[in-house]
């Protein structure tokens, strides 16, 4: 097996071109990736469809808000898109927009009122994507109470100002002139002293002091637990663990999956498979050569993006920095993956027979296989059944948890179980697939 | 194994699914002997050959006997990128050679083949020529050919077929499959003919050519 593999590597080193696509095309391929990944799950479109009219500038509790700088900060993750009812249901029904929000007519004089609480409409369609926007839409709406609710508490505690210090209101339509208790008190004071008034000055006393409370106490319920968020110098995104360990995964499928299959198809395309197997080489051996070949190579190109981007992460002194004493367990991690992947990639090359054909399987296959490791379970479980089965999603949990978990030895464990488990049986299959190719 | 039999095939046969490409046939390899294996493409010459190699599995039947074989398969086995010098050595190695380096340097001057030459640039002469010489790498006792001096010019045969009488000379046996007419009369001490992977001659060289141009045409 060892003869096998250093002829292969020799073979490889003599391939530049054929080696410097296989590094540079994966390469490619993880930043498009990457690229796409972080624009998709970014901005999805959704339709705002105002049937209230709502002026540019709304009073409420006293306060001036403008509608449109306000939905423009709170929609950052989503792209607002005002459209008509009508055309709204058309672009929802033809996926041109992943939701409607609708302001239902009456909405602001309800919100006005400070009194009634009016709601918007949110409608999704029935893609696999409706969870997310629910929850971005559910995002948009808190957003939006965070930025009234200090109007409603200023607008209830002008109510309780009025029964603290009496004065004249309207509400609801109806005016109304208030004693309120500083005049109750007044007035109690003028009255000759006996048990009642008494027991009315000791109310007064009492309801004085539960009203002044009150400001903090309509504070605290319209947020019970608020968010400190003191900015700091923290990993930029393409930066992020989760971006290094999906670029190594991505890089490594694509080299190993590629190389293996190449190199295995290419025995039958030199005619050596019926040389090797006649005793030479037990086929077991020829598979485990190729993928012996595959981790290494997989190894080789890990190691150099894991490097390349801890220097980056070194160079721009990002926070934490890039966490060097967990490199040899990455490692350990993409020859496992690579080992695996190339496993797979043996029995693509035995089932397409010829070089060309295999190389161009593979990287058919390796596409969805990627893809579909990207595609969160909440969004197509089914997916992430298939990816499950295959060792790409296993590479990425695996790589991010070495990484970047302060524990990370069970995620490891479980993940290297999973690589290992996927390995042997795609190692299997692929020494079936090499009987074939030898006959 | 008995009266001077270095091979034996008894019986073997293949089949592709529906297709039969061998049906049951038998064929001893004798000490001292060539046989010709003759026929029009797809009569199973070259699926006999293999299977007496070890390169096929047959679907039926077995092969018997421990002597040595050297298998020239009909197009060219060996790794492009690699010279022919690299080609001799590793298969050398793997062939369990004791000294890889000097058996390719043997095989090299012996064949006149350029060394360090990437062997997918050699010549279709100089490839098939290696292709041959790979088979010599274990001194074998039998040798199996398919086609071998289809490629080669008049010159570059002579010498293949200097190599091989030499090792039935050295008390080996040779079985080779042509549609030359004239190598099946100088080489070949007996032939067999298929036709549609069925044996359908089976004897001296001298009364074949009839059965041959049968089943030719």
């Amino acid at each position: 097996m060892l003869l096998l593999f250093r002829k292969d590597v020799r073979i490889l080193r003599r391939s530049p071109a054929l080696l410097g696509a296989l590094l540079a095309y994966p390469v490619v391929i993880a930043v498009l990736v990457g690229l796409v990944a972080g624009y998709a799950s970014s901005k999805p479109r959704v339709a705002f469809v105002d049937r209230d009219h709502i002026p540019p500038v709304v009073k409420v509790g006293g306060r001036t808000f403008h509608v449109q700088r306000i939905i423009d900060r709170v929609a950052s993750n989503v792209t607002l898109v005002r459209l008509g009812p009508a055309e709204a249901r058309r672009q929802l029904s033809s996926g041109k927009v992943v939701a409607t929000i609708t302001v239902p007519p009456g909405f602001v004089s309800k919100l006005a009122s400070t009194v009634q609480t009016p709601s918007l409409v949110l409608r999704t369609g029935s893609g696999g994507l409706t969870p997310v926007v629910t929850e971005q839409a559910q995002a948009l709406v808190y957003q939006l109470n965070r930025k009234l609710q200090d109007a409603f508490v200023r607008a209830d505690l002008r109510y309780v100002r009025l029964i603290e210090n009496g004065g004249s209101a309207t509400l609801l339509g109806n005016h109304y002139d208030v004693l309120g208790l500083d005049r109750m008190r007044a007035l109690l004071d003028s009255l000759p002293p006996s048990q009642r008034v008494a027991k009315m000055k000791q109310f007064v006393a009492f309801a004085r002091f539960a009203l002044g409370e009150t400001g903090s106490a309509l504070r605290a319920t319209a947020n019970p637990i608020g968010l400190e968020h003191p900015v700091t110098k923290g990993r930029s995104w393409v930066l992020s663990a989760q971006v290094q360990a999906y670029g190594i995964a991505v890089t490594v499928t694509f080299l190993a999956l590629l190389l293996a299959a190449g190199a295995a198809a290419a025995e039958k395309d030199e005619g050596t498979i019926g040389r090797l197997g006649r005793g030479l080489v037990s086929l077991g051996q020829i598979v485990w050569a190729k993928v012996a070949l595959a981790a290494a190579a997989g190894l080789a190109l890990g190691a150099t993006i894991a490097v390349v981007f801890g220097l980056v992460v070194e160079a721009g002194g990002v926070t934490g920095g890039e966490p060097w004493p967990r490199l040899p367990l990455l490692l350990a991690g993409v020859l496992l993956a690579a080992g695996a992947v190339g496993a797979g990639g043996v029995l693509l090359g035995a089932l397409s027979r010829e070089a060309r054909t295999a190389s161009l399987i593979a990287v058919l296959v390796v596409l969805p296989v990627v893809f579909l490791g990207l595609v969160p379970k909440a969004v197509a479980a089914p997916a992430a059944w298939i990816s499950d089965a295959l060792p790409f999603v296993h590479a990425v949990r695996f790589f991010g948890s070495a990484l970047y978990d302060t524990s990370p030895w069970r995620t490891v464990g479980i993940e290297a179980a999973w690589l290992a488990g996927i390995g042997l049986v795609l190692g299997g299959l692929a020494r079936a697939g090499m009987k074939r190719l030898a006959a | 194994m008995s009266d001077g039999v270095l091979l034996r095939a008894a019986g073997v046969a293949r089949r592709y699914g529906d297709l039969e490409a061998l049906a049951p046939t038998d064929l001893a390899l004798h000490a001292g002997e060539t046989v010709a294996l003759v026929g029009p493409n797809g009569a199973g010459k070259s699926t006999l050959l293999s299977i007496l190699a070890g390169a096929l599995q047959p679907s039926s039947g077995r092969v018997e006997g421990g002597a040595r074989v050297g298998w020239v398969p009909q197009r060219p086995a060996h790794y492009a990128r690699l010279s022919a010098r690299e080609n001799l050595e590793l298969f050398g190695r793997l062939e369990g050679v004791a000294e890889p380096g000097a058996a390719a340097a043997r095989l090299l001057e012996r064949f006149s083949l350029p060394p360090d030459k990437p062997s997918g640039d050699l010549s279709v002469g100089n490839r098939q020529r290696l292709n041959v010489a790979l088979s010599l790498l274990g001194d074998p006792h039998v040798l199996l050919l398919d086609e071998p001096t289809a490629s080669l010019d008049p010159g570059q045969r002579r010498r293949v077929w200097e190599v091989v009488n030499g090792v039935r000379g050295e008390g080996g046996a040779v079985c080779f499959a042509t549609q030359n007419v004239e190598e099946v009369g100088e080489h070949s001490d007996r032939v067999l003919v298929l036709q549609d992977g069925r044996v359908v001659y089976a004897g001296e060289p001298s009364g074949y050519a009839e059965v041959a141009e049968e089943a030719f045409r």
